[in-house]
């Protein structure tokens, strides 16, 4: 403030001396300015001074119009030859700085100069990489963005050669290539196999950070099933375990872990049964119980919308042909068992028997009971089932036993 | 005695219903003041529409680009972030704050900013400014859609640089960049921006003048043209033209009234809040539509006033008031009716109020705009009286004041504004209101109005003045906006016209009579 004070009193001061000292028509004369610094391209940190000569010793402000705003610069010194040092922040700033000279809010000059990245300080390699993953072929790629900065962070000059490396397995190779409108890029394409690219970039001395794209196996190709079990005997204990074959995409490269494989089964009657897995180094595998009765079961495997395998044929035998049947306390009481597997051993607990019981060829009920130590029972209350003639229909593993008539 | 008991039983019974209505009364506005206060529904923070703040002229002139072909929508929200950052930053110019830098910066280009408010606060130094147009290409997007370059071609930018509140100067520059921008949370932000040297301007189309000026004379369709007209609302609408009682009916109705008075021209107005602001209504502008092409079936020039009661300057404001001039004008620029748009009407009152500077800047601006969009008709400012009109007379093709003053100077005043411009003067407003009665038992008569007139024709004629009286007729509501509450003056409002409230021609009618 103090020094502007000054400023003007000498303003003044010199205006009176002027117009003492010329006649009326120099006061008139308009006020001209003209740029006497020269160069007109700088290079970022160097030290940009303007200076202007006036032909009348007057007040002047530089305004300077930088991409990122506008700055008011004061005159180093107080001479009719104005002369603008411009502060560090804006003389590191690349691009076109367009300045104008006032006075009074009038403009007496206007002009620009170019600041141009710095090219000795060290650089910055601001890199991006995107897709992070791709898949195996060669019709994919992913893209390698460097956006290189000089020290005041600048982007640097158009077509500086930026070299952009990347290895894949055996492979490494090495680009050149120019930056075009403040970035260098280039598109890097997957082979057929599976794996990882890393890439990195370097200009001059300075590289960038190593980055790295996961390049996953393409498309399942189709494969097939196989089936592991205990016994052939549907004793609804044991399970049966599926596998595929070691999947691999079109080229060859085993499938990515996790990749989920569908196993649809279709019984007897034509009922679908689900399980699935997830891929292991290409094998998947799935778990399913045996079914408590005989039954043909035909297997196929999918990996939705995109492999199939070929269809399995299993079959499951009964274990035992025999359904003992046992009526006690006036009918009242149904005993079932002992219920034998395959070796005559007891069925394991928890086999389901279901009891119907039919009047007048209704049903009035039925009931479902596991076997504990292979029996079951059944009673049936007075209350519910008063005297009368019944009909039992009694079904375990796949076995049926009917017995009509009997009287409560 | 038994009748002062009477006195006091009605006295105390009195006092209580008294008491019990003021009881009522104090809680009625306790609950009525903690009922005031943040609307509910504002708990749910529902997400607003996004406000229009901002909005210069965007042209995309190429969106073709080596690293992948853009979606509509990333294009979109690339120049909506683009021009936030603007505006963002031209806010923390203006405000020496940063607020919202952080959204559409980077981290390391914040920075550059952050120091230019530093030592503007230092300087003490503010900036209002507004880009005005960004013509933008896209230069490369990336693969990933996380980056994109875009070059800024010769965009427009008004600054106003004050120093301690004072202005320094008042420029407007040229520039144009090359960005780069960054996906970060979502927002499209800054990364890098580098001013480059502009590109030359490529000329646009030739314009195809319908009204135009040549040696200080008006012509319409290549004819000279002596504007005769006058200005007009319908009688029941007054300052409501366009409004629910739109009727093109009266309106042609009272054209022919106009045509019979061996008129030509007309001025009427358009409402800017009214006409919806930046987003100008399809359905105002139909009626424009309508009012024009009944204009050009009788023969009639229409003098179109914009901006009416708009009222806010500021620099942050224009580029909405761009846009909504960009879509009437843009619209109207072949219509064979309109002689001018005139851009305001007498925007000299708001020099107190809203600041010269500011009134002035904006009138400059607009000019340029709708020569942009409309190069085929004249462009004009309403003055409000002779000392101002030759403001901005550069950026007008023809000069437009209004004369309400004494009728003896007007040969003087005129002579004066003709020294100062070698431009066309239109008289667009002129007249005296019958308004003798109750509010002004001293004020002229309708024969006194006739008297007014028969004296100004003769001077008009001497000179060939182009004019427009104020105005077909007299009202019987004038809307508070116009005139204020103060009754005496809306009644002075209603009596300028020459038809009066019944329909039947007032003295001054013979006017028009050649």
């Amino acid at each position: 403030m103090k020094l502007n004070n000054q400023h003007n009193s000498l303003f003044i001061s010199l205006c009176l001396i002027c117009l003492s000292c010329y006649s009326y028509a120099f006061a008139q004369q308009a006020i001209t300015a003209k740029l006497t610094t020269t160069q007109t391209v700088f290079e970022a940190s160097e030290h940009i001074t303007l200076e202007f000569e006036l032909n009348a010793p007057i007040t002047v402000n530089l305004v300077c119009h930088s991409a990122y705003g506008t700055t008011i610069i004061n005159p180093d010194y107080e001479l009719s030859d104005a002369s603008f040092s411009l502060p560090e922040k804006i003389s590191t700033k690349k691009g076109v700085l367009d300045f104008q000279l006032i006075s009074e809010g009038v403009t007496l000059y206007q002009g620009n100069i170019t600041i141009t990245a710095n090219t000795k300080n060290t650089h910055k390699l601001e890199s991006y990489i995107g897709p992070p993953s791709i898949s195996a072929g060669t019709h994919d790629y992913t893209m390698l963005v460097v956006v290189p900065t000089d020290g005041y962070d600048n982007p640097i000059a158009n077509n500086t050669p930026i070299s952009i490396k990347h290895q894949f397995l055996d492979d490494q190779k090495e680009a050149s290539i120019k930056t075009t409108d403040l970035i260098a890029w280039k598109t890097i394409h997957s082979d057929t196999k599976s794996g990882r690219i890393l890439v990195s970039s370097t200009l001059n001395d300075v590289s960038s950070k190593e980055f790295s794209i996961e390049v996953f196996p393409a498309q399942p190709t189709n494969f097939t099933i196989d089936y592991q079990r205990k016994h052939i005997y549907a004793d609804g204990n044991q399970i049966t375990t599926f596998t595929t074959s070691v999947i691999k995409d079109t080229y060859g490269n085993t499938i990515s872990d996790g990749t989920l494989v569908n196993f649809i089964i279709k019984n007897k009657n034509n009922s679908l049964l689900q399980t699935q897995g997830m891929s292991i180094n290409g094998v998947a595998t799935a778990l399913m119980l045996h079914p408590d009765h005989a039954s043909t079961w035909r297997v196929t495997a999918q990996i939705n919308g995109m492999a199939t395998s070929n269809t399995i044929t299993i079959n499951y035998k009964a274990v035992t042909e025999k359904l003992p049947v046992r009526f006690s306390n006036a009918n009242r009481k149904i005993k079932i068992g002992p219920l034998q597997s395959f070796m005559e051993q007891l069925i394991p607990d928890g086999t389901i028997v279901k009891l119907t019981i039919t009047k007048n060829e209704q049903i009035l009920e039925t009931k479902l009971k596991t076997t504990a130590n292979g029996m079951v029972s059944f009673d049936l209350e007075k209350g519910f089932y008063p005297p009368s003639t019944y009909s039992f229909i009694i079904e375990a593993l796949g076995l049926t036993s009917i017995h009509s008539n009997i009287k409560l | 005695m038994k009748h002062r008991k009477n006195t006091y039983r009605i006295l105390l019974l009195l006092v209580f219903i008294g008491v019990n209505i003021l009881i009522l009364f104090g809680i009625g506005q306790l609950f009525s003041y903690l009922n005031t206060g943040a609307d509910r529904t504002s708990i749910l923070h529902v997400t607003s529409p996004d406000a229009k703040v901002y909005l210069p002229k965007v042209i995309w002139e190429n969106t073709n680009n080596p690293g992948r072909p853009i979606e509509k929508q990333s294009l979109a929200s690339i120049q909506s972030d683009y021009l936030k950052a603007w505006y963002v930053k031209n806010i923390a110019y203006k405000n020496n704050a940063p607020y919202g830098i952080d959204d559409y910066y980077t981290q390391h280009a914040r920075i550059n900013i952050l120091n230019h408010i530093s030592d503007q606060k230092e300087k003490e130094i503010t900036i209002e400014s507004t880009t005005l147009n960004h013509n933008l290409s896209l230069d490369f997007y990336s693969l990933d859609g996380q980056l994109a370059i875009l070059t800024d071609n010769n965009s427009r930018q008004y600054q106003r640089i004050f120093k301690q509140d004072s202005l320094l100067l008042e420029t407007q520059t040229i520039a144009s960049y090359k960005v780069v921008l960054l996906l970060e949370d979502g927002f499209w932000k800054i990364r890098h921006i580098v001013k480059q040297s502009n590109e030359p301007l490529v000329e646009t189309t030739k314009p195809t003048p319908i009204s135009s000026v040549k040696n200080g004379q008006v012509f319409f369709e290549n004819t000279p043209f002596q504007i005769k007209g006058i200005n007009y609302y319908p009688q029941a609408t007054p300052w409501d033209m366009f409004g629910d009682h739109f009727n093109t009916t009266i309106i042609a109705k009272d054209f022919d009234i106009i045509k019979k008075a061996h008129l030509n021209s007309i001025r009427i107005f358009v409402d800017y809040d009214d006409f919806g602001k930046a987003e100008v209504i399809p359905e105002k502008l139909n009626k424009l539509e309508q009012v024009l092409d009944l204009a050009r079936v009788k023969d009639l020039k229409v003098i179109v006033t914009l901006f009416d009661f708009y009222g806010n300057y500021d620099v942050l404001d224009w580029t909405l008031t761009h846009r909504h001039a960009e879509q009437l004008i843009s619209r109207f620029k072949n219509h064979k009716a309109v002689l001018a748009w005139d851009i305001k009407n007498e925007p000299d009152l708001d020099f107190k109020t809203r600041n010269k500077t500011n009134v002035l800047a904006w009138l400059k601006e607009m000019a340029t705009q709708i020569k942009t969009y409309d190069p085929n008709h004249l462009v004009t400012i309403g003055w409000s009286n002779t000392k101002v009109a030759h403001l901005l007379q550069k950026n007008v093709d023809v000069v437009s004041f209004h004369y309400y003053e004494d009728i003896d100077k007007f040969e003087k005043k005129y002579t004066d504004l003709q020294s100062k411009t070698s431009k066309p003067l239109v008289l667009q407003e002129f007249g005296l209101s019958s308004n003798k009665g109750l509010w002004n038992p001293f004020g002229p008569s309708e024969k006194t109005q006739a008297e007014y007139y028969t004296t100004f024709k003769e001077m008009l004629d001497q000179q060939n003045v182009h004019y427009l009286p104020w105005t077909l007729y007299d009202f019987t509501q004038i809307p508070t906006s116009v005139v204020g509450k103060l009754p005496w003056r809306k009644h002075k409002q209603k009596h300028f016209g020459f038809i009066d409230a019944n329909g039947s021609s007032k003295k001054a009618f013979q006017f028009f009579e050649e």
